[in-house]
Parts: structure tokens; sequence; C-alpha cells
């Protein structure tokens, strides 16, 4: 069963274009990364899932039906900001939420507690710190366990401790076998969270699939020899070599794991050239994200 | 709709301005009333001018049964409190964006709208409610036995309430930012509705009374000095009254949920 499917969804505001055709389809048990730069039309797609926003055309599947109240009912979501009355405290706050939810009031102390808010609960919302308005936003998400839980970023504003609980909190949802689906703009979130990523790039879905796949993360091979242009004719031919490129040293791109600098040494040795530089690192999480959305424009 | 005002209670039960503008309100229709009751009382006890009063004005205003509609009258002067009280509950969920959190934790945009409608009919009863008791109180205050012959000023009075409570809903559901709607709710209310109908006035045959909040005042005409008031102007048709007041209020209600069934939240 598919949790969410999105079929060709475009939003147009009064001059701008948020979305622009997008499709993709959320597996059940899966933590779903939506990842893209600012403005890139996040919030807008979980706006329209939600029933916020009105698309402009396209459809959207929850549980592989026609979205309706009941299904948000099913489902814990915190949109950008946590939204709560500010004259009442995190217990009557979430005494609304759940009477909306169509539950009762003994799960709130259970969430209060998996967020640590148990100890200013009865203080009013305008008296919190940001870290503690976004608690409150994902206790009431865990209100009554729903299976499913759409965060947009979650851990904005939070401190490195509260950003490492989220983030263990998200994973261990996942682990129960809940589906979550997130926005975010920090890559390394994704990485580290995510089993599935859709990049979205001013509206439009640049790619989509396991976040192994997707952002996997090439070996870069630095090689230097006196005679670049030499070097660069011979490391051409090697056999198993990516895109090279000249970047104060020379570059070779290896897919994961493949590029072994003793034959590649041994390689340029053979045919006349004697390296002064050669190193493997890791390419970056955001060159590769650069890769990624520079590929589409 | 018992399930969602129960919700709505849970919102309003603990919000301290509501409840410290809803007293004040209900002690400014006794306190307004009871201003007005001294006039009277001055005005009717003077010595000098023993039927002198009676003979212009007509018989006493708080006598029953004149006092449901005087005390109707009265007390409708201070009915953009309860429009003000809806305003500000619909602008702080705006502010709060608590509106889009309720129908993302799963009601629809119908429930949603229809409880503050409904919301805004209750506090017109209430108020309505707390004048007929303070029409009551003024009517014995007078020395009258109790009679109910132009009781109908009540329910018209719950009309024109209605009226001033849907137009600050509606209002509230347009601009949404709460110090504009505040403002311009006051304005049109209390002033530019008014300037309006002097122009109307000017141009055709009382065209004035047609309008929105004007059309509801015009149910309860000031009940003294009546024959003089007839010279001045042709009094409204209370039929015709009635009826318009019904298509407004039909109107609000309809505009109001098809706005925010359509609207991005």
């Amino acid at each position: 069963m598919a949790i969410l499917t999105v079929e060709n969804l475009h939003k147009t505001y009064t001059n701008v274009q948020a979305l622009k055709g997008v499709s993709f389809t959320v597996p059940k048990g899966s933590v779903f990364g939506i990842l893209g730069p600012n403005g890139s039309g996040k919030t807008t797609l979980l706006g329209i899932i939600v029933d916020i926003l009105r698309a402009t055309s396209g459809s959207v599947k929850l549980f592989d039906e026609v979205p309706n109240p009941t299904h948000r009912k099913r489902i814990g979501t915190f949109l950008e900001t946590p939204n709560f009355y500010h004259y009442l405290n995190a217990v009557q706050n979430l005494e609304i939420a759940a009477a909306i939810k169509g539950h009762g009031k003994e799960d709130i102390d259970r969430v209060l507690q998996l967020v640590n808010l148990d100890q200013r609960k009865y203080h009013k919302f305008s008296t919190y710190s940001l870290g503690m308005k976004q608690r409150l936003a994902l206790a009431s998400c865990l209100l009554g366990n729903p299976e499913v839980m759409i965060f947009d970023e979650p851990t904005n504003g939070l401190d490195p401790v509260g950003i490492a609980e989220t983030r263990e909190l998200i994973k261990k949802l996942n682990g129960e076998g809940k589906t979550v689906i997130m926005a975010s703009h920090l890559l390394d979130e994704v990485e580290k969270v995510c089993t599935h990523v859709a990049i979205l790039q001013k509206g439009t879905l640049i790619t989509h699939g396991h976040v192994d796949e997707i952002l996997a993360q090439e070996d870069i091979v630095e090689a230097g020899a006196a005679d670049s242009s030499q070097l660069l004719s011979i490391l051409q031919q090697y056999p198993g070599g990516g895109k090279t490129s000249l970047n104060g040293h020379l570059e070779v791109a290896f897919s994961p794991g493949t590029a072994d600098l003793e034959a590649i040494n041994r390689f340029c040795f053979e045919r006349g050239v004697t390296l002064n530089h050669l190193r493997l690192r890791k390419k970056s999480l955001e060159a590769k994200f650069f890769e990624l959305t520079q590929n589409k424009n | 709709m018992l399930q969602l005002l129960k919700i709505e209670w849970l919102k309003l039960k603990n919000y301290r301005t509501f409840w410290i503008l809803s007293g004040l309100y209900i002690f400014s229709i006794l306190g307004l009333n009871l201003i007005v009751f001294r006039i009277q009382q001055t005005i009717y006890e003077a010595k000098e001018g023993q039927g002198m009063a009676e003979m212009i004005l007509g018989r006493t205003p708080y006598s029953f049964p004149i006092t449901w509609q005087m005390t109707a009258y009265v007390s409708s002067f201070l009915l953009f409190i309860p429009g003000l009280l809806l305003v500000i509950c619909l602008t702080n969920e705006y502010s709060f964006r608590t509106h889009r959190q309720n129908i993302i934790d799963g009601w629809n945009r119908r429930e949603y709208i229809s409880v503050k409608i409904a919301l805004a009919f209750i506090l017109s009863a209430v108020s309505t409610v707390f004048v007929t008791i303070t029409a009551a109180i003024f009517g014995f205050a007078s020395g009258s036995s109790l009679s109910f012959d132009s009781f109908q000023y009540i329910p018209y009075y719950f009309l024109q309430a209605c009226s001033y409570t849907m137009v600050a809903l509606l209002i509230a559901v347009i601009v949404k930012r709460g110090g504009l709607a505040i403002g311009i709710y006051f304005l049109y209310s209390l002033i530019i509705e008014n300037v309006i109908r002097v122009f109307l006035n000017f141009r055709g045959d009382n065209l004035g009374q047609f309008l929105p909040l004007q059309s509801s005042d015009e149910l309860i005409p000031l009940p003294i000095l009546q024959n003089v008031q007839k010279r001045v102007f042709e009094p409204a048709n209370p039929t015709v009254m009635l009826v318009l007041v019904l298509v407004y209020l039909s109107a609000y209600v309809y505009f109001s949920i098809r706005k925010f069934e359509t609207d991005d939240l």
C-alpha cells in the first residue's frame, strides 16, 4: 500500500509557480525526505497534502484514497510553525488537538514525556522558547500514536541536543513501522534519517528514490604531475574512471568504493608519468547536491 | 455539532480577554439603560412639567410593554461589542495559525467555519437574554405591571445582534488580520455606513434604510416621539425590513462559508 501518491501536482500563486508537475509515491514504512533549498516548494507540497492549500491542478491520494478529514485524523502533522493558542498551556492545547482528532485526554501525558515537556506542561504556550514550542508541536503529532507523520523542518530552531533527540525519535518511530514524511533543507539530516528522498528545486522534482542510490557519495581521486595535460590524457584512458576535471589538481570520479590508488599510480608510472600528488576523498554531499540540481538547469 | 461546540468551549473557557470584555459588556447594557432610565425619571417626574412629557413624548418608555422596545433600542448601541468579540475570536486563530492546525488535525473546513457561525448566533442569543432581563428589570422599576404586548422587539433585537456579529465574522474572514479587521468593523458599523446612508438618502427616497446594518436597526425604532418622527420621514415597513434582514443574514452565512472553503489558509 502506498501511504501517499502525488500526481502531476501544480500550484500557482499570484505571480509564482510554486509546483510544476510534481509526482512521486511514498511507500509504507519509509522515512521519506523531501529535500530542497528554501523556496523550492516543500511546504506548499505538504500544505496541499493536508488540505490547507488548494492545488491548481493534479491529484493527491492518501492511503490509496481521495483525501478526506478522517485520513488527517490518522496523520500527525507539524507544518512550518508550531500553531497553538498562546493563552493556553501545553495540556489545554493538546486537549483541543486530541478532541479534534477524536481522542480523549489519556494520551497527553505520554506524548509530553516523550518530548521532555512534562516539567513545563502547565505553563502558558506564550512563555515557551522556540525549542519548547517545537517540541510541543512534535508531541501534538504523536497524539493517538498515528501510523503516519508529516514533519516540516522538524529540527529547525532546536539546539544540538534537541536536534539529535528529534532525529533519534524519527528513527525510533520508523523502527516501530511508522511512515514519516519530512521536509528538510539539510542534506546531512536527510542522509542520516531518511530511507527515501525526493529532491525538489524551484517547484520541479529533480529526482527521487532510495537515499543510498541518490545521495551515494562518489570517490574522488586527486592526482598531480609536472605535466598536467599529459596526465589528463593518460587518466582519461584509465578503465573505470568517470568524469575528469582540472581543479588545481586533476580530479577523477569513481563510483563509490571502486577507486584503487595503487593501481592508478602503477598505471601512470607504466606510461611514463610520475605522480607528485595522489589522494582519495569522498565527494561532499553539498557537491553532490549541486551536481544534481544543476544538471537539470 | 455538539462535539464541535465542545471544542470551541475548550478554546474560549480559559481566554481571559473574552470573559473580561463579556462581563463589561453585560454591565454596560445595564449601565446604559440605567442612564437613560434616570433621564426618563427626571423628565417625567419634574413638578413644573406635570403631564407635559406624557403629552409630547407619550407614555414612559421603560414601562411595560414599551420597555421591550426601549431597552432593545438603547442596548443596540452596544452591539458593536459582541461583534468585536467575534472579530477577536476569529482573527486570533489567524494570527496563531490555529485555523490551519484545526484543519490539519482533522476538521474539514465546513466544520471549522460552521462552529464560528454558531458562535455568532450563540453570542447574539446570550446578548438577547440579558437585554430581555434588563427590559424586565426596568419595566418593574417603572412601577408598571408585566405585559408582553410588544414583545416582538426582543426577537427583532436577536436578529439585529445576529446582523452585527455576522458582519463582524465576514469582515474577519475576509481581512484575517486582527487590528485591521477591528478597525474596518468599527469604522463601518459606526461611521461609514451612516455616511453612505446620508448620501443615499439625498439621492433617493430613504434608500439608506436598506443598507446591511441599517436595515436591522430599522426593525427597532425609537419608541418615543413617534408622531414627530412620522412627520419628518416615512417609517420603514417592518415586514420589508424583516425579509431584508433575513436575506442579508443568509448572504453573510453563504459568503463566509464560501470564502473559508475556497481560500488558501
